[in-house]
This record gives C-alpha cells, sequence and structure tokens, in this order.
C-alpha cells in the first residue's frame, strides 16, 4: 500500500516556477508554422504537371515513331494555320499583342498583406 | 468639477477562450487564434522538454517542432480532448526519438543519472530551495523525471500523464510514488 504523504514535496513542487524559455522561441515557433511561406508549388500540382509532362512526352514519341511523321506534322499545321487565318497580319497582331500581354502580366508582382483580426 | 466627479470604470477583463474555440478558430483561418494557443503552452512544452533533453538547445529544437507538427496536425484533434495533453504527448514523443538518435550515435548508453558536476555559480545557488529541487529532478532516472516533470505541469491528472507517456495509470503511480521517494531521499526533506 503506497501511502502519499509527500506533502511538504509537493508544496515545493508547486512553488517550483517554470523555466523562462529563451525570448526568440516564440517567433521561432510562429515563424514556423503560421508565417510559414506557402510553398511555391503544391504537392498535388507537382503530381498533376509531372503527370502532364508525362503524357506530352509520350504523345511527342507516338507522332515521332509514326511513318512520315515529319511530313504528316507539316501537312498539319498548315491545314491548321489555313483553317485558323493564322496566315493573315491582322490575326498575327492581334496573336502578338495577346502574348506580350500575358507575358508583361506574368512579370507583375502583388504585394501581400498579413490578415490580422482581433480574437473574441 | 464634472471631470472629479467622473467615475471611471471598472477594467473589464478580456474574456478567456477556451483552447478548443482558439483551434476552431485556427482551422476557420485565424492564425492569431494559434498564436495565443503557442502563448499559452510555450512555457509548459519548453519545460517538459528542457527537463527530458537536458540541454536547452535541443529543448527549443524540439519545442518548435511540437508545435509545427500539432499545427499541421491540427485537423485530426478530437474534440473534447485537451489540447494540453495532446501537445506534451507530440513534444515528450519527439523528445523520446531525440533520445534514442542520441543513443545510437554515441554509441554509448544514456547517463541514468545527470552530471552532478556543476559550475561554481550552480554550486553557490544549491541553497536556494528551487535549485536543489531542480537539480533533484535532474538527477532523477529519464522515466521518474518524465513523470514528475508532467505532474509539476499538470498537477494530479495521472489519466493525462498516462496518454502523454503511453503507460499504465497503474505504472505512473507507482514511478511517481518512486520519484517522490527519490526526490524527498535527495532533498532530505
Amino acid at each position: 500500500m503506497m501511502h502519499d504523504d509527500f506533502d511538504d514535496l509537493d508544496r515545493m513542487l508547486a512553488a517550483l516556477p517554470l523555466e523562462d524559455p529563451p525570448a526568440e522561441l516564440r517567433s521561432r515557433i510562429l515563424t514556423a508554422t503560421i508565417y510559414r511561406p506557402r510553398p511555391a508549388v503544391l504537392t498535388w500540382e507537382i503530381w498533376l504537371i509531372g503527370t502532364l509532362v508525362a503524357l506530352a512526352v509520350w504523345a511527342t514519341w507516338l507522332l515521332a515513331a509514326a511513318p512520315d511523321a515529319g511530313s504528316r506534322l507539316v501537312d498539319a499545321s498548315s491545314e491548321l494555320i489555313e483553317a485558323g487565318g493564322l496566315n493573315s497580319l491582322t490575326t498575327a497582331a492581334w496573336l502578338a499583342v495577346g502574348v506580350s500581354a500575358a507575358w508583361w502580366i506574368s512579370q507583375m508582382s502583388f504585394p501581400t498583406s498579413a490578415r490580422r483580426i482581433e480574437i473574441p | 468639477m464634472a471631470a472629479a466627479l467622473a467615475v471611471e470604470p471598472p477594467p473589464v477583463a478580456a474574456p478567456v477562450v477556451d483552447d478548443q474555440a482558439l483551434i476552431a478558430a485556427t482551422l476557420a483561418g485565424r492564425p492569431e487564434a494559434f498564436e495565443e494557443l503557442v502563448a499559452r503552452y510555450e512555457r509548459s512544452v519548453y519545460n517538459l522538454a528542457v527537463r527530458t533533453l537536458h540541454d536547452a538547445t535541443e529543448a527549443q529544437d524540439a519545442a518548435q517542432e511540437a508545435f509545427f507538427k500539432a499545427y499541421r496536425a491540427l485537423g485530426t484533434f478530437r474534440p473534447g480532448a485537451k489540447f494540453s495533453t495532446w501537445i506534451f504527448t507530440i513534444c515528450y514523443r519527439g523528445c523520446c526519438d531525440r533520445l534514442a538518435k542520441r543513443k545510437r550515435f554515441s554509441g554509448d548508453e544514456l547517463p541514468d543519472r545527470a552530471d552532478p558536476s556543476a559550475g561554481p555559480a550552480a554550486l553557490a545557488e544549491r541553497n536556494d530551495e528551487a535549485v536543489r529541487l531542480r537539480s533533484a529532478i535532474d538527477a532523477l532516472p529519464e522515466k521518474y523525471r518524465a513523470v514528475i516533470t508532467l505532474y509539476h505541469l499538470q498537477g494530479k491528472q495521472y489519466e493525462e500523464i498516462a496518454t502523454v507517456l503511453n503507460l499504465p495509470l497503474g505504472t505512473v503511480k507507482t514511478h511517481l510514488f518512486r520519484a517522490k521517494e527519490q526526490l524527498r531521499k535527495a532533498l532530505t526533506i
């Protein structure tokens, strides 16, 4: 039978102050958790991109391995250009404007703001 | 004299938000709620780590890692459970892994007792009760030190201690009794 007659020790333990953690610990924890920057590419995005690249490589290999692949590709491209009207100067100019606008937008950077809401 | 007659309203205490509400707020996309949880438990988690590892630098890493793991797994936190028990469990397991790694890399058995030699400053403070108690706790074998540390941090919540240490309740009580006995001998109470 164990008797808990450690009153003095319990009092000492209750009075024992906790050690102060180093001052930088909290900022380290917060930097590692809530202020951790979001990864540029998420895991599922890596898988998606990888799958698409693999499919593209596979499709390219299929096309390249086909007999007369070069001439068929040229024929298909010219048909596409004619069908889409890409051989006209106006269409080409608009295409160039669109591509340059897309490139210009991709070079822009937008500042992110930290959201702070008071806890009720 | 309106200013002199004006009675200042008593300061209104900020409502204390419980841990469950803070967890829910964090999950709802309010990071400042997690900041509050860190503020509440940073000290006790660090103390658990430093008592277990006997190394302040490694204890900082262990405490940071514990909060990081808790933050990532916050969605799996069981409603109704105690956050303190959960974060202590994560921290203690991390400390055990670190101790096992330390043991593996050093190739030696871990000392069951802390190094009794202390610097002159520490020796000069031996009379201080808190310092004596801390030294006595540090000198306990690891299994007793963990129990007494959690007893110090959590009070007489034996079930919580058993959960953190993954030990049966009876073993926790036995370890605690033996730890207290050794402490009492060391302190000659």
